[in-house]
């Protein structure tokens, strides 16, 4: 394509000797000469040198080239140099195009001859190519600096910390009416065995006080609309039925109430009133009623908590609030769940007595737990021997293939504690593999091998531990690690169970359009390198809503999921997009609608006026997908056109 | 002031184009209430030698449809090239090859004999092929050669104007008659029918949900659909996104899908090739073997994408390999 | 024939198989300069035109290289891929174009050694095909 316009400038760089010996530079200079459109063909020792940078500017301006060739090393190692130079020589930075003459050329082909007509193809092809760039503008946005946390629970709470600071605020929403998650509900973490709530408070406190925070508990996300730095999300405040500003957390409204339920902030393990604090020290520290077991609520006759309330707290006439946030960025953290053991019925749970979850036996180790740490029998006895079955639900093909990676700490925790509270006790752990990863899993594990009464089994196969009632006692059936079945009896078992993704993962997934992996948890962008972005654009995950971990990978994640917003959404900045996207001609989209569904990143949108797609550029990665889809060949890949691509296949092949 | 002359003629050709001009209705008068046919094989009795006879550019505009196949297409495309002003490829056949195209997946010598020798109501004991020159007895008989490859129009000369459709719709060639007739400007090249693919006015776009995957191909003998909805909503592959529109839907109306007589898109570079695409992106699997189960689902592809458009399409034909 | 040196035309996507291209030359390995590479930003931008299009230029073999299932870094760019090409392979054999002229290969940026075995083998394997004879005179 001829055209006046058009001058295009090549430099074929010489690398030293790298490219210089390895093919004849000068019959390819005059090879190129030849070329329409090409005004100026420089070989030259080094590019990338300041010379040779200044060079090329000082030509641009001076031959007033329109378009720039470099046959050089590899464009992936300096197309961000050189499109600098173009810029600051007053060109558009995408009016350069690179031949990879080094790494895909002159260091793969020891035959000089060969090696020259490659190059010369390759540059032919450039040059070709470039006559149909076009310059690109990187756009940008104004975009809200505010972020959404969803989760109050130990990542969510360090995302909100880290996030919170001056002119930048934090709408954190969580769906119980306290915060803390599951972490506030443990008696002990390890592998410091440090008290969980020492731990959890100073951060708890933080959250409820710092002025960049608005904590909206009690609540759930209904409906997101927008992109990365315009999100706009509906909120719905459930009513508590009791006024946060003067409820003090006395507590004499559930003395009164006469309806009890089953806890399940003890898991069920006790009762709760229909007006409750979830457990003692939760926080906030307010009441709540739970409207579907509330006589009055339920249009029965009982003002109890009413009458009880010394402050006049109570407000049955409370009704769920819809808020609206215009927020920049979203980072979920919406923990998890436990498998539930009574899909298997060889583990007895639900049907032998003190067969317990791990998240039950935490709250029997708590002191706000059903019976205030005291670790007993549902006999009131303190149990003397005690047995620990991991991988339930975890490891196996019919469950959960993966390893939840905490249940082995968890499970040596408890050994450890209930070493501590019932010394003479004999503990067992039936394990198959023991995961020990990090810097003090190994020692943990020792010092508790090393205590007297504890030990370890290994059994063939996770799957054939079977727990049956004999007497009073629980039997716990095994294969040892020769294949023999054997059998141990125990008071008190304590099943180690999987980290599920959480109950609601699904619906969370649809409100906010990212995906779940196959167990169901949050998708990260890439496994190595971009481990709490979703492709979704602005949407963060962390914790273990994105796959099990410990307290230390969660804080991690939410710090991290933190840093990405804080680097990229700076207040008062706007949000610069990549220039590099699709571009959808409206005047050849027949509204086929093909494409839409095919976009990895929700990034096409069907007008229903208009009836035509476009494309959002802010959540637009530019792979091309929907380009080489579209039937019309309405969508153009920017820098990508098919133009450019056919002439470069031209240059190519050029005989 | 004389008034401009028309011509139109075809080569290999059905007729369907010459009933499109037909099809006119009372829009013929205005045609010829300010001009005059001169040159219509099928409708008068003008000789090759008065055409030979006019003065180059002598003719307003000339219609030419079906593809060049034989010499005598060549020939006579040539001759009305030099003697009108403006050239228009009327129909699929003059515009990108029509269906005649599909005789390119073939070589010459396949077709004469499919035709003259394998078809079983052909009683030809001794072979006969047509030569394109032969005797009986004292006289020399001449045939016009018959090609190796089925061409579009321009192929053989520049073309000004094309008016797709198989047949096309009555409205183009309306359009592009009166547009040479009323002297407007228009770009070389210019394609009477709509920018944008024919989705864009089918009256099932709004039944196509945005999430229109497939899990198989279901033929138009196999089942009854539902004649409201879009084909390719029901697992049926319709040509319509990869295909202009400005034919008027008729297929669509008589819940048939299209087929691309329209041609390509103005940035399509090969129809067949872009229509491939769009098919295979919407198949809902990620299984090698599923895929290949779908793909031998559609016993011809090449003819299925390809239909009117083979022989202005990249490949052209079927290609000689060495190693055939 | 024996002088007959095929042209592939290979389209390598700009996170791994590009990356793996620059890594073999890194490690300075050999392979036959008859590879030709497109760059792409994925394999799923690799439009069933252009590989017809590259026939028709005198390419005598193509390759589509993309990230191995899973791996995508646009997600599933290369299942499009993947789609396009089974369908377009079984099309190009209708066109008498065999099915070994059109490759596609997964490899990671790390599979140099992979990389110069898929690009040798094809060399072989179209050297013995022969030429497509795309613009063969014919009238």
């Amino acid at each position: 394509m001829k055209d006046e316009k058009i001058r295009i400038g090549v430099y074929i760089c010489e690398c030293g000797p790298n490219i210089k010996e390895a093919m004849d530079v000068n019959e390819i200079a005059e090879f190129i000469r030849g070329f329409e459109n090409v005004v100026l063909t420089k070989p030259f020792h080094l590019l990338c040198s300041e010379e040779g940078k200044t060079l090329i500017e000082k030509d641009i301006k001076e031959y007033q080239l329109t378009n720039i060739v470099l046959a050089a090393c590899s464009p992936k190692e300096h197309e961000i140099t050189f499109r600098k130079v173009l810029r600051n020589a007053g060109l558009n930075p995408f009016l350069l195009q690179i031949a990879n003459i080094r790494e895909q050329c002159a260091w793969v082909i020891k035959d000089k001859a060969l090696a020259t007509q490659k190059a010369k193809a390759m540059i032919a092809a450039a040059v070709k190519r470039v006559a149909y760039h076009e310059p690109l503008e990187t756009k940008e946005i104004q975009c809200h600096s505010d972020v959404l946390v969803v989760g109050a629970g130990v990542a969510g709470i360090s995302a909100a910390l880290t996030l919170a600071q001056k002119n930048r605020k934090v709408y954190l929403v969580e769906k119980l009416p306290c915060i803390g998650g599951k972490v506030a509900r443990y008696e002990k973490v390890f592998p410091s065995l440090e008290c969980a709530s020492c731990v959890l408070d100073p951060l708890l406190d933080e959250v409820l006080h710092n002025e960049h925070i608005e904590l909206i508990a009690f609540s759930e996300i209904e409906e997101v609309l927008g992109f990365y730095g315009n999100f706009i999300v509906k909120v719905r405040k459930k009513a508590r039925f009791v006024d946060s500003t003067t409820c003090i957390g006395c507590g004499a409204c559930s003395e009164a109430c006469p309806v009890k339920i089953k806890n399940e902030y003890n898991e069920g393990l006790d009762n709760r009133k229909a007006i409750y604090i979830p457990y003692p020290g939760a926080l906030p520290h307010v009441a709540v009623i739970d409207g579907k077991h509330c006589l009055h609520l339920q249009g029965k006759e009982c003002n109890a908590c009413q009458d009880a309330c010394p402050f006049g707290s109570i407000r049955y006439e409370d009704t769920d609030q819809i808020q609206e946030l215009e927020v920049g960025a979203i980072v979920l953290a919406t923990g998890f769940d436990i498998f539930d053991p009574k899909k298997v019925s060889r583990y007895g749970y639900g049907k032998i007595k003190n067969v317990y979850t791990s998240l039950e036996f935490e709250r029997l180790l708590n002191s706000t737990g059903p019976t205030e740490g005291k670790i007993l029998l549902k006999n009131g006895q303190p149990p003397k021997r005690i047995g620990l079955i991991h991988c339930v639900g975890s490891r196996t093909k019919k469950y959960h293939e993966y390893c939840s990676g905490i249940c082995c700490m968890y499970s040596l925790k408890f050994s450890h504690l209930i070493k501590e509270q019932l010394p003479d006790s004999s503990i067992t752990e039936f394990y198959s593999d023991f995961c020990l990863p990090g810097r003090e899993s190994q020692s943990f594990f020792k010092k508790l091998a090393d205590k007297k009464g504890v030990n370890f089994i290994q059994v063939k196969n996770i799957d054939s531990v079977e727990l049956k009632k004999k007497d009073n006692t629980i039997l716990v059936k095994y294969r040892d690690i020769n294949g023999k079945i054997k059998g141990r009896s125990f008071d008190l078992v304590i099943l180690s169970v999987a980290l599920e993704a959480a109950r609601n993962a699904r619906e969370l997934a649809e409100i906010f359009d990212i995906s779940q992996d196959k167990d169901g948890f949050f998708l990260e962008e890439h496994t190595n390198i971009a481990p709490v972005s979703t492709s979704v654009g602005g949407i963060f995950i962390a914790g273990c809503a994105h796959g099990p971990k410990d307290i230390q990978g969660a804080v991690a994640e939410g710090q991290a999921a933190a840093g990405r917003i804080l680097s990229k959404l700076i207040p008062g900045e706007k949000l610069s997009l990549e220039p590099i996207t699709a571009e959808v001609d409206e005047d050849l989209c027949s509204g086929c609608k093909t494409c839409i569904s095919l976009c990895p990143y929700k990034a096409l949108t069907y007008d229903q006026k208009k009836k035509t797609v476009s494309v959002n550029e802010v959540l637009c990665r530019g792979c091309g997908i929907c380009v080489a889809t579209c039937p019309g060949a309405a969508i153009k890949a920017r820098h990508f056109t098919d133009k450019q691509i056919v002439a470069e296949i031209k240059g190519l092949l050029q005989r | 002031m004389e008034r401009p002359k028309i011509a139109l003629y075809w080569c290999s050709s059905c007729g369907g184009c010459e009933e499109s001009v037909l099809d006119l209705s009372e829009n013929i008068l205005k045609i010829t209430e300010s001009a005059d046919i001169v040159f219509w094989p099928v409708a008068l009795d003008t000789k090759y030698e008065e055409v030979n006879r006019m003065k180059d550019g002598e003719i307003a505009a000339c219609l030419i449809n079906g593809s060049i196949r034989m010499d005598e297409h060549e020939y006579m495309a040539q001759l009305l090239r030099k003697k009108s002003r403006i050239v228009i490829a009327h129909g699929s056949c003059a515009y990108i090859g029509g269906i005649y195209g599909l005789a390119n997946f073939y070589k010459r010598e396949e077709c004469l004999n499919r035709a003259y020798k394998e078809v079983p109501s052909v009683k030809n004991p001794e072979g006969i092929l047509p030569q394109a020159q032969s005797r009986d007895g004292e006289v020399e008989i001449e045939l016009s050669g018959f090609h190796d490859l089925v061409k579009p129009l321009n192929h053989v000369i520049e073309v000004d104007y094309y008016i797709p459709g198989c047949p096309p719709n009555p409205e183009n060639v309306f359009e592009a008659i009166m547009s040479v007739l009323q002297n407007r400007t228009l770009p070389k090249g210019n394609v009477f029918a709509d920018q944008k693919a024919l989705c864009a006015t089918c009256s099932r776009r709004d039944t196509k949900p945005e999430k229109a995957v497939i899990k198989e191909i279901k033929r138009l003998h196999e089942w009854q659909w539902d004649p409201e909805k879009c084909f390719l909503a029901q697992d049926m592959i319709c040509l319509g996104p990869a295909t202009r529109g400005g034919c008027g839907e008729r297929c669509i109306k008589a819940n048939m899908p299209c087929r691309g007589c329209y041609g390509p898109t103005e940035n399509i570079i090969d129809q067949g090739g872009k229509f491939l695409s769009a098919l295979a992106s919407i198949i809902d699997s990620k299984d090698k073997r599923e895929i290949e189960k779908i793909a031998d689902s559609i016993l011809d592809m090449g003819g299925l994408f390809y239909r009117y458009c083979l022989p202005s399409s990249l490949l052209e034909k079927k290609v000689k390999s060495l190693s055939s | 024939m024996n002088s007959f040196e095929p042209k592939i035309i290979a389209f390598l996507c700009n996170w791994c198989s590009y990356e793996c291209a620059d890594s073999v030359g890194r490690a300075q390995k050999e392979y036959p300069s008859n590879l030709r590479v497109v760059r792409v930003m994925c394999s799923g931008r690799v439009d069933p035109q252009f590989v017809i299009k590259a026939f028709k230029e005198d390419a005598e073999g193509i390759m589509i290289l993309g990230c191995h299932a899973g791996e995508c870094h646009y997600k599933e760019g290369n299942y499009q891929a993947l789609r396009r090409y089974i369908l377009l392979k079984k099309m190009l054999a209708q066109f008498g174009i065999e099915g070994g002229r059109l490759r596609l290969h997964w490899v990671s940026a790390s599979e140099g050694d992979k990389f110069v075995t898929i690009v040798s083998e094809m060399v072989r394997d179209l050297k013995k095909l022969g030429p497509l004879l795309l613009r063969d005179m014919e009238r």
